[in-house]
């Protein structure tokens, strides 16, 4: 049992040693490599950008507008009996933007992007891709994991607004269409209390998750061991430690928002 | 000194173990300019960890590796990357990025390390293509191509940067004779017409005898035999012949028909 523990640990310490590892060579490449004329292909950046984010549009939209409507419709239920059923459109627009979006959003994000990252740089490991990358004298990190990572760092946010404008289109279709508050009061009492800050510690979030999932998914890819096994293995170890990760970030940095009155 | 007496890769000794299992023991080598150096051996015989030790994608336990004098051993990555634009890899199942075209593979080398203009990669791209007969599957992806076109392309990628050494792994494995005869005159044409170092491992002993100015055999990670084709035809070693005969009986280990029964009967 100690043993297993143990073992676990220290695979464990191993995980985030290489996963700081990958992060200082993406650091390095983003900010010391344009200066030695070596940077990702913009190209490449630009289609993952369009994998990570314009298509995943459709799913932040499903996800994040039943959420809004599912909100508005628990708030209902407690509001409905303290009389103040119209601050279900503050609590579904604060809780959105500030939790609830950025969240689901790194969530689905990461099952949809972050595990079709694992699967292509690991299938490419095994199919001794990246070892002819080596051997041409190409970074596998510089030329793979900066444009993924980058992409990541800049669609997660934006589809986290998204999710932010989405939720709470979900909520503005319960509570006006299902608790009949008017258009008007809804839109006026969704915006009254959410307050920019709301905002973007939920967007500051978001960076933090696109980091993470960019993160795991590029190491575990990179460090696939074994054949169709390990590429599943790969996949997902990707999935269950992003949402370890995420969550986690999600409680340090609302501890840090909190406390700092934000 | 004569330009084909010059050593271009040196091996010193040198060990590799995996998992405490001994890979290669003790290899020493030198490999010339120009030559055609084959190195042939059974499976598991410790050749392709030989060609992993030789372009610096593994690192020895001990012993000292030279590609044209230089040390690749605790080398920097800078100055190994800057080795390794003079070689070229053809890996066993090619290894080409699939999610470029053929043309897309070629050209990532020269991208990477020319400042030729977009056109120039273009033409040069196309022409190394025509020279291994690829040429009008510039936009294929490598899963719509055979197994011998894909090794084809990964020979016009090794190509692509003019390199001094190519490092070909089972470059015939899996072909049809004629493919294979095919891509072994184009290994043999390299060589004469732009004088490139290679260095081939391989199993088929037609391709040996037909390419190799220089053999060496691998057993059981031990260099036990090295000479040219006529010497290593000739030789008296009883597992070279054995290796070149193919016969099952002699003294290279294999698993026989007793021992497999004897397998099934501490099993079952």
């Amino acid at each position: 049992m100690l043993y297993i523990i143990g073992k676990k640990i220290i695979e464990m310490t191993q995980m985030l040693k290489g996963i700081v590892n990958l992060f200082f060579g993406v650091f390095y490449w983003v900010v010391v490599g344009p200066f030695k004329s070596k940077t990702a292909h913009r190209e490449d950046i630009s289609s993952q950008m369009l994998f990570v984010g314009v298509k995943s549009v459709v799913i932040v939209f499903a996800v994040t507008v039943f959420t809004g409507m599912v909100l508005a419709m628990q708030m209902a239920y407690l509001l409905q009996k303290m009389g103040s059923i119209l601050y279900v459109a503050s609590l579904v627009s604060v809780s959105l933007c500030r939790e609830l979006s950025p969240v689901l959003t790194a969530l689905v994000v990461a099952g949809k992007s972050g595990s079709a990252i694992a699967a292509e740089l690991g299938t490419m490991k095994v199919s001794e891709q990246i070892e002819a990358l080596e051997v041409m004298a190409i970074n596998p990190v510089r030329f793979l994991a900066v444009p993924r990572f980058l992409a990541l760092l800049f669609m997660l946010p934006c589809l986290t607004v998204l999710g932010d404008f989405f939720g709470i289109l979900g909520g503005y279709v319960v509570g006006v269409g299902s608790l009949g508050i008017s258009h008007d009061l809804y839109l006026q009492t969704s915006f009254k209390y959410l307050e920019l800050k709301d905002i973007y510690t939920g967007i500051i979030k978001a960076f933090a998750f696109g980091v993470i999932i960019a993160l795991v998914a590029c190491y575990e890819g990179l460090n696939t061991k074994g054949g169709a096994k390990g590429v599943g293995n790969a996949t997902t170890k990707s999935v269950v430690e992003s949402f370890i990760l995420i969550i986690l970030a999600d409680c340090v940095l609302t501890a840090i928002f909190y406390f700092s009155n934000y | 000194m004569n330009e084909k007496n010059q050593v271009m890769i040196s091996l010193k000794n040198v060990v590799k173990t995996f998992d405490g299992r001994l890979i290669t023991d003790d290899i020493s080598l030198d490999i010339y300019r120009g030559e055609i150096f084959v190195v042939m051996g059974c499976s598991g015989s410790g050749k392709s960890t030989l060609l992993r030790l030789m372009n610096g994608s593994i690192q020895p336990d001990s012993g000292d590796i030279y590609i044209k004098g230089k040390n690749i051993i605790g080398m920097s990555q800078n100055e190994l990357d800057e080795l390794r634009k003079s070689f070229g890899m053809c890996f066993q199942y090619s290894a080409l990025l699939d999610s470029l075209t053929v043309e897309e593979n070629i050209l990532l080398p020269l991208k990477e390390h020319t400042n030729m203009s977009q056109d120039i990669m273009n033409i040069i791209a196309r022409m190394k293509l025509s020279l291994v007969g690829m040429g009008g599957f510039e936009n294929y992806f490598p899963a719509e191509l055979s197994g011998g076109m894909r090794k084809r392309v990964a020979l016009a990628r090794a190509i692509a940067l003019d390199p001094e050494i190519i490092f070909y792994d089972e470059p015939t494995s899996g072909l049809d004779p004629v493919v294979g005869a095919a891509t072994d005159a184009l290994i043999k044409d390299l060589s004469d017409k732009l004088k490139i170092t290679s260095i081939v491992i391989t199993h088929n002993m037609q391709s040996v005898f037909k390419i190799a100015d220089r053999v060496a055999m691998l057993y059981d990670g031990k260099l036990i035999e090295v000479g040219t084709p006529e010497e290593i035809r000739n030789s008296s070693n009883e597992y070279v012949r054995q290796f070149i005969s193919g016969d099952s009986q002699g003294p290279i280990n294999t698993a026989s028909p007793g021992t497999q029964m004897d397998f099934f009967k501490k099993v079952f």
